[in-house]
């Protein structure tokens, strides 16, 4: 494994830190979230191809704030 | 743009006494030097006549004397006395700033006086706590403060800057580094697992097996560097948080701006092993000394090749990802000081 960087952003108004950002020695950014279900996705209209993941807004914020 | 409402290391304890000590401090020139109890005082280092540095004037009881033509101010920046003349004009006095002794440094506030509040400055008690052992120096460095700020936040330079003394290249490129950042701290964090302790551990840890090796570096605006490097035998629980046993040794580094080219850099080392040791004090701090003089090598020859173009454009690499957590920190901070100026200003 070559350098792998693991990004936290905490949060000081009370709020939750959000999940960890990992950055990868071949350029990916790789972030936690919950896997969309076919069920979820035929009630929400999603596309059915590729892996589809939902991911709160803490992270959100961690992602403008730190990339 | 300089942070100005933070505390900065100005000078070290033995600098400050009954001579004046001239220093450059945020761009501004500063004059220190201690009443006769004692206490450090910080004066702007011009007189308010023709602008002689009171530096070169020297100490009459409490009152500092310029050399020029003999006025007095005293320990609050009013003038109290001019040769020859009885009336002294009431704009007569030069500016004085905050300061405080701690941590065997002077420690001094640039910015709004009423703002400086002791407690905020960053700790640093490793330098007289009994329970470490620590020496503390300082370098002058022709390079911007931020630079030095860069260099201490990115642990994969070690393999190449200090690669004769202190570096391992193996270990740089499969580095697994986590950056915490909060709103005004990061924390980038190491862990070496389960390997044989580097020579210079097992010499006073004595280790008997493979260790847990830990590199923390603690960064805090505007630019104070806390690194907490150290192992403990393998499967005591460090990673976890429970050091029991082992090394751990403290790299201290407190920079603070002269001017947009030029840094003043108070750094020092601490150990919590055979404390009272002074010479093992002292071979500790000059390993690392050996290593800091390779790192200001590297300041100064980026700030010659910035101050030849400084627009030229850079790239960012995964390393970067602590060094640039804090600039985005320095420049929010700086937009936050900015925008209080501009409001005070405006009342």
């Amino acid at each position: 494994m070559k350098f792998r960087v693991e990004l936290v952003w905490k949060d000081d108004s009370g709020g939750e830190d959000a999940s960890s950002i990992y950055l990868t020695s071949d350029g990916r950014v790789i972030l936690q979230g919950q896997a969309i279900s076919p069920e979820q996705r035929k009630a929400l209209l999603l596309p059915e191809e590729g892996d589809m993941i939902s991911i709160d807004k803490t992270l959100i914020r961690a992602i403008k704030d730190m990339l | 743009m300089f942070l100005r409402n933070y505390w900065y290391v100005a000078a070290t304890d033995t600098d400050v006494g009954r001579k004046p000590f001239p220093r450059t401090i945020l761009g501004e020139p500063v004059v220190f030097f201690r009443t006769e109890d004692g206490t450090p005082v910080a004066f702007e280092d011009r007189c308010a006549h023709r602008h002689l540095p009171l530096s070169m004037g020297k100490l009459v009881g409490d009152r500092l004397q310029c050399h020029y033509h003999g006025l007095q101010f005293d320990k609050t920046g009013h003038c109290v006395r001019i040769p020859g003349q009885d009336q002294i004009p009431p704009n007569a006095k030069v500016k004085t700033y905050p300061v405080v002794e701690r941590y065997h440094w002077i420690w001094i506030w640039m910015g709004d006086p009423a703002l400086a509040d002791p407690d905020k400055i960053t700790d640093f008690h490793w330098f007289d706590d009994p329970n470490w052992g620590a020496k503390a120096s300082y370098l002058h460095v022709k390079s911007n403060w931020q630079l030095v700020v860069d260099n201490l936040l990115d642990l994969t330079h070690l393999a190449f800057v200090h690669e004769t003394t202190i570096g391992n290249a193996a270990r740089a490129e499969h580095a697994v580094v986590k950056v915490t950042r909060a709103p005004n701290n990061v924390v980038v964090t190491r862990w070496i697992i389960d390997q044989d302790p580097p020579p210079t551990f097992q010499k006073v840890g004595k280790f008997a097996g493979h260790v847990d090796r830990w590199q923390i570096i603690d960064y805090v605006p505007p630019a104070f560097l806390r690194l907490d490097v150290g192992a403990t035998a393998t499967g005591t629980g460090a990673p976890e948080g429970k050091r029991v046993g082992g090394v751990t040794m403290r790299n201290l580094n407190a920079i603070t701006p002269e001017t947009e080219t030029t840094s003043h850099y108070f750094w020092g080392q601490a150990h919590d092993f055979d404390v009272k040791n002074t010479e093992l004090t002292n071979n500790i701090f000059e390993q690392i000394q050996t290593a800091f003089f390779e790192d200001v090598a590297v300041f100064s020859a980026q700030q010659r090749n910035l101050d030849l173009n400084p627009n030229a454009p850079q790239i960012d690499i995964n390393a970067d990802t602590g060094v640039i957590q804090a600039r985005r920190i320095i420049d929010r901070l700086r937009g936050e000081e900015r925008a209080a100026m501009q409001m005070t200003a405006a009342e």
